[in-house]
């Protein structure tokens, strides 16, 4: 029988979303273009020659970093003072909640399960149960925090690189922004590509994949992946329309 | 600044715009003009490049100059190439040029006084008003004082020639020029031994002896090019100097001489030579007048006497006597050209010149040069009115045996405005001048400005000179002007005439000073005088030179192909005896020794020092101090000071101390040098200055010329700068 | 590389009448404070040494960028917003994409670079590129009085410094720990020649290098997590999910 949706994501969210991998991926793209110097470029020569092909010069790429980050700072800044009550402290408040004992389970068995297999989960002396989940699940949680956390710490940062040439005068916390900016990015990044294996490629989270353009979930998923959030929503539904306890949305 | 001309919009010049409009509207209430302080990329982006020839003005030299212009900004001035007495350089301060034109320093329409002198209060005037005031005053003094009552410094610009003509038909005898503190006393020794004051080719000469001179400091083209040159092909230098200079570091051999003693040396140099018979005698007996009586005079004057008194060893005047006698004619004791510094300031001069004739170098390769011929014509103008009331002689007659009338000498003209004998004069007409800075003794020099009703100066900036005067007028930069020709020498690399025109339009409500003197002309029915322009000026000048004009249209400068070497040949020379004068009869006539006696310079008392002046490359004088980029090399002044005399008075390098003398006194920061003599100090001009309106010196250093005590030549009445003794005292600061 | 600019500098024959230095500062709008060319002095040593010979004299020596071929000051730009030119050989500062962090500053042996204050990003010798493109030679070498400096293409063996580096000894100035080689040859003896500094990397770049290799080795440990999920979607094929929720 096909579930019924539930919704997960508003318009807003989506937006937010997808403006930010849009964002990340162009900064990150042209970010580690601008790192030219053979000595701090591990990844050789071959992606800042691309870039610069790309975009014609070493300024032009420096000018679009510029320009997408101001304004992913910009936009984000805006959602903040804006999305404030409806969406950034609600989803602030679930990503900094942690349930410690039950979470680093979580962890160890959802990493096993999903590099080995449950064949392997057992054989290991695990429990085939995984704790349930709220929203969002613990990964995506310590995603979310290393995303703010090192998202903020890339903004300062990048905004120092930003007015060195315009206001600064003091070179040496511009050589220090530059360094905490490169750290912070790549912590993300590592972060980043789990998240996109996650959300985007793995079978077991395509619905949720799907959500972030549809907005809503089917309710086994919900109830399968994200059980604390679904009875609450269960409950809450309960309380609103006593009558419909079949499920069907109003 | 970024090389590319990149028409895409950067972020850079996006901020740059919002900036700079910001900046605009805040600097907006200053004169347009400063916005093309700096020239920005943006201006010159897009502009078309002009270039145009002048020569340069930041000192006498008139190098020539290639001045690029873009959008009417001059950015750059580069050497003409074609031009060869400068042998197509340009030194700090041509480059400087452009900070003079933009100068924020700069003085910018007519100011009067306001208040006391030195107050540095102004009130503005249109140039109408200045010009009815300054006629109206000199017409005052000419009435009450005669027109001897006024008083006029030209200066030495392209220009002055206008200053001197107006003193001339303004009828005032009364001209002194700053050549009283400089080479006067070098002029008249050479006068009275060749006939002319020569020129050095030092770029063919072997073995040269430069005493004083600071030719690798104190620039003169072509010989501080040439010296490196003659150097890297085998030519000896030998300098004698109290102080390390940066020629004295560039020479073969350097002696630290005791001050005032040269003529002890070269007496002694002449001594050998004679004794030995090391010169030409051929030679000698064609063309030297008085060889006998300079040999019977210089027995007394052995290298073993001689090292006594000047502190250089005996055996080393001797082989120095060899060396050069045996490099003659191909050698030469080089004349110099600040010899403003003891009171035999000429008799000493004329030991060295007579030196030169014995080596048999006059009119001869990499010897002493007569002067080339130009073709400058003179132009006509009207003979000057007479006045019936003025005086015999100028106000300084009498005081020096023999000094030029038309330099004078402006210790003794200084003097006798004190004393208001033998009659007084109360105005004073100052073009690009400064002696508030050039002439020993400051406080005398104001002292004599007490004693004027009514003061003029015509600058570019508010000298000291200018702070203390009555009326101030703007004249433009160089690069502003428009000049008539004139004639340079430039001993063996050519003879050439040079003229100015202007590069950009003069800046605010700056005049050239012809159009100044046109306009008291005008008010004190002296226009006939002034009726001329420079064209036509110039044109007159260049009437018997028919391919001046395009030469200097094409190149920048005009080549007289004249004689060089030989200019005498089949001539007498312009003396008496029409001989070289070894000895002088018109001196002995005079009662003054016919050959110079030694006498031994005033010793110097224990605890004291003596205080010598000397130039550097970087400054002219005591000008261009204040200019913003010439600045940056040098920000302000020290007193040299050998290690071991500081430390006996308790000084540290860097240490603040008192200089005093019974001129006045300054302070300023000490900087040890070994390179100088424990009995000596040194100290750079141009600093410790009055006036307020010079914004990046005042307050920084001291001055020279409050210093210096002013004592003077017996002879010419040159400035005798280096005769001072300075008690130097720490100051707890 | 198709060229290298260099200059062969004569520095007995300079005067040090710091004309060089005024004609580039006036040419290149080099910043009050600052320049892009200096004179270096060597004073005598008066007490134990007399004064013949070049030895012992004092010694004024030019210089300026040296636009070497092994330039440490290339090394310690992240943007390599300065570069060697490939054409000419000079070291160039590409103005736009400069921030002016400033660490090529203290990796210059010579002190060459400074930030230019106003401009707040790095400034210094280019060899009068847009002189060049005017077909000028650089300021300081048109401006000196006694032609200290001569200034060509090194590969150019018609050249005047080709010419002059075969017919004359030269020597370089450089520091023993840091030798950048330099492109502005010295004719003969030349003082003071130990003044170079050691080329200096800032702490956080000195930082970054080291963290670096951990950076890129924990974004490849996520790759290899990632490829580990991969390859057991694809390929392990799995116990269905029962009763994995308590």
């Amino acid at each position: 029988m096909k579930s019924k949706m539930i919704k997960r994501h508003s318009k807003v969210t989506i937006f937010m979303h997808w403006f930010n991998a849009f964002c990340w991926f162009l900064l990150l793209a042209t970010g580690l273009g601008l790192i030219k110097n053979e000595d701090l470029q591990l990844m050789g020569g071959w992606w800042s020659n691309l870039m610069y092909s790309i975009f014609g010069s070493g300024e032009t790429l420096l000018l679009v970093h510029e320009i997408c980050g101001l304004t992913w700072l910009v936009v984000f800044i805006v959602y903040m003072i804006f999305g404030s009550r409806k969406y950034v402290i609600p989803f602030l408040k679930q990503v900094f909640t942690y349930s410690p004992a039950t979470d680093l389970k979580w962890l160890i068995k959802k990493n096993i399960q999903m590099t080995l297999g449950n064949k392997w989960l057992k054989r290991l002396g695990f429990t085939p149960d995984i704790p349930d989940q709220g929203f969002y699940n613990v990964g995506q949680k310590l995603f979310a925090v290393a995303s703010i956390l090192g998202g903020i710490v890339i903004a300062a940062t990048g905004i120092i690189m930003f007015l060195s040439n315009i206001l600064l005068q003091n070179t040496a916390i511009v050589q220090w922004a530059i360094v905490i900016h490169f750290v912070a990015v790549g912590v993300v990044t590592g972060g980043l590509l789990v998240h996109i294996y996650m959300a985007a490629i793995s079978p077991d989270e395509r619905p949720a994949f799907f959500s972030m353009f549809t907005g809503t979930v089917p309710e086994d998923y919900a109830e399968h992946h994200h059980k604390l959030w679904y009875d609450e929503i269960k409950s809450a539904e309960g309380k609103e329309h006593p009558s419909t306890s079949s499920g069907q949305v109003a | 600044m970024s090389a590319k001309l990149d028409t895409a919009i950067s972020r850079r010049s996006f901020l740059k715009w919002t900036g700079a409009a910001t900046a605009a509207t805040a600097v907006g209430a200053r004169t347009p003009v400063l916005h093309a302080l700096v020239p920005s990329e943006e201006n010159t982006a897009s502009g078309k490049v002009e270039q145009h020839f002048s020569v340069c003005d930041m000192c006498l030299n008139k190098c020539g100059l290639i001045a690029r212009v873009e959008k009417g900004v001059v950015t750059k001035l580069d050497p003409n190439p074609k031009f060869l007495k400068s042998r197509g350089m340009l030194c700090a301060r041509g480059n400087a040029g452009i900070a003079q034109l933009y100068d924020p320093d700069r003085l910018k329409y007519p100011l009067l006084r306001k208040g006391k002198r030195g107050e540095g209060k102004w009130q503005r005037l249109s140039w109408d008003q200045a010009l009815d005031y300054a006629a109206e005053q000199m017409k005052k003094i000419g009435d009450k004082y005669s027109r001897c009552g006024m008083l006029f410094s030209p200066g030495s610009d392209m220009q002055s020639t206008f200053v001197h003509w107006f003193a001339e038909v303004f009828g005032s005898y009364n001209v002194t020029t700053h050549e009283s503190a400089c080479l006067l006393s070098r002029n008249r020794a050479y006068l009275d031994t060749f006939g002319e004051v020569p020129f050095s080719d030092v770029l063919h000469s072997k073995y040269i002896i430069m005493a004083g001179a600071n030719r690798f400091e104190a620039l003169i083209t072509p010989d501080s090019i040439d010296l490196m040159s003659t150097k890297k092909n085998g030519c000896k230098l030998v300098v004698l100097d109290p102080r390390y200079t940066k020629t004295a570091a560039l020479a073969d051999e350097w002696y630290p001489i005791r001050p005032g003693t040269d003529m002890a040396f070269f007496l002694a140099l002449t001594h050998v030579i004679i004794s030995e018979k090391i010169y030409d005698q051929t030679y000698a007996a064609e063309k030297l007048y008085g060889l006998e009586q300079l040999s019977e005079h210089v027995k007394q004057y052995s290298p073993e006497w001689a090292e006594n008194e000047c502190e250089i060893p005996a055996k080393d005047i001797r082989r120095i006597a060899r060396e050069l006698a045996a490099a003659a004619p191909i050698a030469m004791v080089y004349p110099g050209r600040r010899t403003s510094d003891y009171v035999n300031s000429t008799q000493i001069r004329r030991s060295m010149a007579i030196l030169n004739g014995l080596l048999g170098n006059w009119d001869r390769p990499g010897g002493l040069l007569a002067a080339r011929q130009v073709g400058l014509s003179k132009v006509e103008l009207p003979e000057a009115p007479w006045y019936e009331d003025n005086p015999d002689d100028r106000l300084d007659m009498g005081r020096a045996h023999m000094m030029f009338e038309e330099e004078g000498s402006f210790k003794h003209m200084r003097d006798a405005i004190i004393e208001e004998k033998p009659y007084p004069i109360k105005g004073w007409f100052v073009y690009k001048h400064n002696p508030l800075q050039s002439e020993a003794n400051r406080q005398r020099t104001l002292e004599m400005m007490e004693k004027l009703d009514f003061v003029l100066t015509v600058d570019i900036a508010m000298s000291d000179t200018a702070w203390m005067s009555d009326l101030v007028l703007p004249a433009p930069s160089y690069l502003e002007r428009q000049d008539p020709a004139s004639g340079l020498q430039g001993s063996s690399a050519c003879a050439c005439v040079v003229t100015r025109d202007p590069v950009v339009a003069p800046l605010f409500e700056s005049k050239p000073v012809v159009e100044i003197l046109q306009g008291l002309a005008n008010r004190l029915e002296l226009a006939e005088y002034f009726d001329f322009s420079i064209e036509g000026y110039r044109k007159q000048q260049l009437r018997k030179l028919p391919d001046a004009e395009r030469a200097l249209k094409k190149d920048g400068v005009y080549y007289n192909p004249s004689k060089l070497y030989g200019v005498y040949e089949g001539k007498v020379y312009k003396t008496k005896s029409k001989l070289i004068e070894l000895y002088n009869e018109r001196y002995a006539q005079m009662g003054v020794p016919p050959l110079p006696v030694y006498r031994s310079p005033r010793q110097v008392p224990s605890g004291r020092f003596r205080m010598v002046v000397g130039r550097n490359a970087y400054f002219t004088h005591c000008t261009t101090q204040n200019n913003a980029l010439l600045h940056e090399l040098m920000p302000e002044n020290s007193l040299w000071i050998h290690p071991k005399p500081a430390s006996a008075l308790g000084l540290k390098e860097g240490d603040l101390v008192e200089v005093g003398s019974a001129a006045g006194t300054g302070e300023l920061k000490i900087s040890l040098k070994n390179g100088i003599r424990q009995d000596t100090v040194y100290m750079a001009s141009g600093f410790g200055v009055l006036s307020k309106d010079l914004t990046n010196i005042y307050g920084k250093g001291a001055c020279i010329a409050e210093i210096l005590e002013d004592y003077s030549d017996e002879l010419s009445g040159n400035m005798a700068m280096h005769e001072t003794f300075v008690r130097v005292t720490r100051k707890v600061a | 590389m198709k060229m290298q600019l260099a200059m062969v500098i004569d520095s007995s024959s300079c005067i040090d009448c710091k004309g060089c230095m005024a004609a580039c500062k006036v040419e290149n709008n080099v910043a009050s404070g600052h320049w892009r060319n200096w004179i270096k002095l060597q004073d005598p040593d008066f007490y134990n040494q007399g004064l013949q010979g070049d030895a012992s004299a004092m010694h004024f020596q030019p210089g300026n960028c040296m636009h070497c071929d092994n330039p440490t000051c290339v090394q310690a730009c992240p943007t390599s917003a300065t570069y060697k030119d490939d054409n000419d050989g000079t070291i160039k500062v590409n103005k736009k994409l400069c921030i002016g962090c400033g660490s090529c500053i203290p990796a210059c042996p010579y002190g060459a670079r400074y930030r230019h204050p106003e401009e707040k990003v790095v400034d210094k010798c280019d060899f009068c590129e847009r002189r060049r493109a005017r077909g000028e030679l650089p300021a300081c070498v048109t401006t000196c009085p006694t032609k200290a400096r001569t200034f060509g293409d090194l590969k150019d063996p018609n050249s005047e410094v080709a010419r002059l580096l075969k017919s004359n000894k030269t020597v370089k100035v450089f520091n023993r720990q840091t030798d950048t080689q330099p492109n502005i040859y010295y004719m003969s003896m030349t003082a003071p020649i130990d003044w170079p500094v050691k080329a200096e990397t800032p702490a956080a770049i000195q930082l970054w290098k080291v963290i670096n290799p951990f950076v890129y080795g924990f974004v490849g440990l996520n790759v290899l997590g990632v490829l580990a999920m991969l390859g057991k979607q694809l390929l392990i094929k799995d116990d269905p999910p029962e009763a994995e929720h308590k």
